[in-house]
């Protein structure tokens, strides 16, 4: 596993694109998860209040909610971690090296287990950086302290890991059957931030849908269910009602898709002629 | 002898192309074995599914005795058409990636690229080579590891002539090693040069298999003419080592006895007190065969 994983470090230690994307990925990262406590200055600032409310007493870094918030925003990000992944398997993809690997004497299990690992070696490094900037913000701004909130809801930590896991899996997938790796990178981002959302909100919302089977069927697309791994929490600052776990359904519906991803990756690995 | 390769009945079709049709071969231990063919017979398909980069459609095959596939590979050198490298990497970091994949250390890097005098270009990126230099980045890659077999793809692709003779010495010295090599080639020359079995495929079906030396034959023919060449076919009428002798135009072909050279025919004439102009040993060459071989089954 560590030999998988290590061939994948060799191929990016030297590769500046990676490190360049990387850097921009943590420092968005940083700036999502710190920024909000400027950005609720920044609505005091414009005189907005929340009923005569100033918005700087909004506890959005309190244990234990700060993880779903920062959770949910981080989650965003994940596209650059995939546009990452597109990167690397399209370089293998296109400058034959994913053949040259072959011939040199690893097999092609072997080669999807050293793109995983380095997937998951991301998103473990996302995650322990995301709960890093939880416990500043958190021991900056919480109102309260202690073991028991602190390590609360810390599944919204694990459910943002596999957010990253699957999608980049997806773009893994993306990357083995289109070439063109600027395609998919914009291919996938559209999708992801505008296609499938205004696909979803048409079937749920739009009069001939809305009351059929189509606001059903949308929850399980691909992007719909991995967003609803950790539902959006800041109703709970205008007293609505919000879902404080991980959905089930979300987690058995991104596993699904997780499963489809990568039988279908081992499927393309193996049908496929290197030439 | 032990067999380094044994194919199958090994098959490959695209689509309407039957690229490889029931290949059977063996490739014994030391052995230099080169696979002929034109265009598109299926050389590099064959090739490509013993190294597990194309799937076959049907057949098998086995490196080595019990050996899997992917194991044999960490002890087998490749070359497969042109060179794969990553061009944001330098040759050392590219040759790093291989020797982490064969498992065989870092030491031999700067050894092997010294081999293929790339030594002074170590740490330039992939991408600034030429064509000749990323060929010698893929034969130094071969050579990593310092494996028992070669498979070599038109290695002197790419390369200047200076660059083909040196390559061929490579090849030349690491036979002598006693390595086996197998190699697939359309320059003929090449072929002859350094191989010693061969086979030729043709529509991706073997129509021949053999050893160099056994179907150039044995060559003792040779080619003389003189000044007076009636007087010198006179004269090598009573030569000991005359089998026969053919009178064409301005020359004479004669067919010597086995352990007669052209050393003693001329050392015979000029003591008769003739001079030869002309004395050419005649050798077969690969090339009139292997175009007879792809007449006959045409």
């Amino acid at each position: 596993m560590i030999r998988a994983l290590k061939l994948e470090w060799l191929k990016i230690r030297n590769y500046r694109l990676f490190w360049i994307l990387i850097g921009m990925y943590l420092l968005a990262l940083l700036v999502i998860a710190s920024g909000g406590g400027l950005f609720l200055e920044y609505l005091k600032r414009q005189g907005v209040n929340f009923n005569g409310i100033d918005p700087t007493i909004v506890p959005i870094y309190d244990f234990p909610d700060i993880w779903q918030n920062i959770a949910y925003l981080g989650s965003f990000n994940k596209i650059l971690l995939a546009f990452i992944v597109i990167i690397s398997v399209n370089n293998d993809v296109i400058y034959n090296t994913m053949r040259q690997n072959v011939i040199d004497g690893i097999s092609k299990t072997e080669f999807l287990w050293s793109k995983m690992l380095f997937i998951v070696a991301m998103a473990a490094i996302s995650t322990l950086f995301l709960f890093v900037a939880g416990l500043v913000n958190g021991s900056i701004y919480s109102h309260v302290w202690g073991a028991g909130y602190i390590f609360d809801k810390t599944e919204f930590l694990a459910a943002y890991f596999y957010d990253i896991v699957v999608y980049c899996t997806l773009a893994f997938l993306l990357s083995l059957i289109v070439k063109k790796a600027g395609f998919i990178i914009i291919a996938l981002f559209l999708y992801t931030i505008m296609f499938e959302p205004i696909a979803t909100a048409i079937f749920q919302n739009a009069p001939y849908f809305k009351d059929g089977i189509m606001p059903e069927i949308v929850q399980y697309l691909p992007i719909k269910s991995l967003n609803s791994l950790i539902p959006f929490p800041f109703g709970r600052y205008i007293f609505m009602e919000i879902d404080d776990f991980v959905p089930f359904k979300a987690i058995i519906s991104s596993t699904v898709w997780f499963v489809i991803y990568l039988f279908s990756i081992v499927f393309i690995l193996n049908k496929r002629d290197l030439k | 002898m032990e067999n380094v390769l044994e194919i199958n009945n090994l098959s490959k079709r695209f689509g309407r192309i039957q690229a490889v049709d029931k290949l059977n071969l063996t490739v014994a231990n030391g052995q230099v074995f080169g696979i002929l063919g034109p265009n598109g017979s299926g050389k590099t398909t064959t090739l490509g599914m013993i190294l597990e980069v194309v799937a076959p459609s049907g057949g098998s095959f086995q490196w080595f005795t019990d050996v899997k596939a992917v194991e044999a590979r960490k002890n087998i050198g490749s070359i497969l058409e042109t060179p794969s490298f990553y061009p944001y990497l330098t040759a050392v970091q590219n040759l790093r990636i291989a020797a982490h994949i064969k498992q065989c250390g870092t030491e031999r890097i700067e050894p092997v690229l010294a081999q293929v005098g790339l030594f002074d270009r170590k740490d330039d990126k992939f991408k600034t080579y030429s064509l000749g230099m990323k060929q010698r980045l893929s034969i130094a890659s071969a050579l990593l590891s310092d494996p028992p077999v070669l498979i070599l793809d038109e290695p002197t692709n790419g390369l200047d002539p200076q660059g083909i003779a040196e390559v061929r010495d490579l090849i030349k010295a690491i036979a002598a090693q006693g390595k086996t090599i197998i190699m697939a080639s359309h320059l003929l020359d090449e072929v002859q040069k350094v191989c010693t079995h061969f086979c030729v495929l043709r529509k991706g079906i073997k129509i021949h298999q053999g050893s160099v030396v056994d179907t150039l034959g044995e060559i003792n023919r040779v080619e003389v003419a003189s000044q007076d060449l009636e007087k010198l076919e006179k004269c090598l009428g009573s030569f000991p080592g005359l089998e026969s002798l053919q009178k064409t135009g301005n020359s004479i072909f004669v067919a010597l006895k086995p352990d007669f050279t052209s050393t003693e025919i001329n050392d015979f004439c000029f003591k008769q007190g003739i001079v030869l102009k002309k004395l050419v040993t005649q050798t077969n060459s690969l090339e009139k065969e292997f175009l007879k071989i792809l007449k006959e089954h045409d």
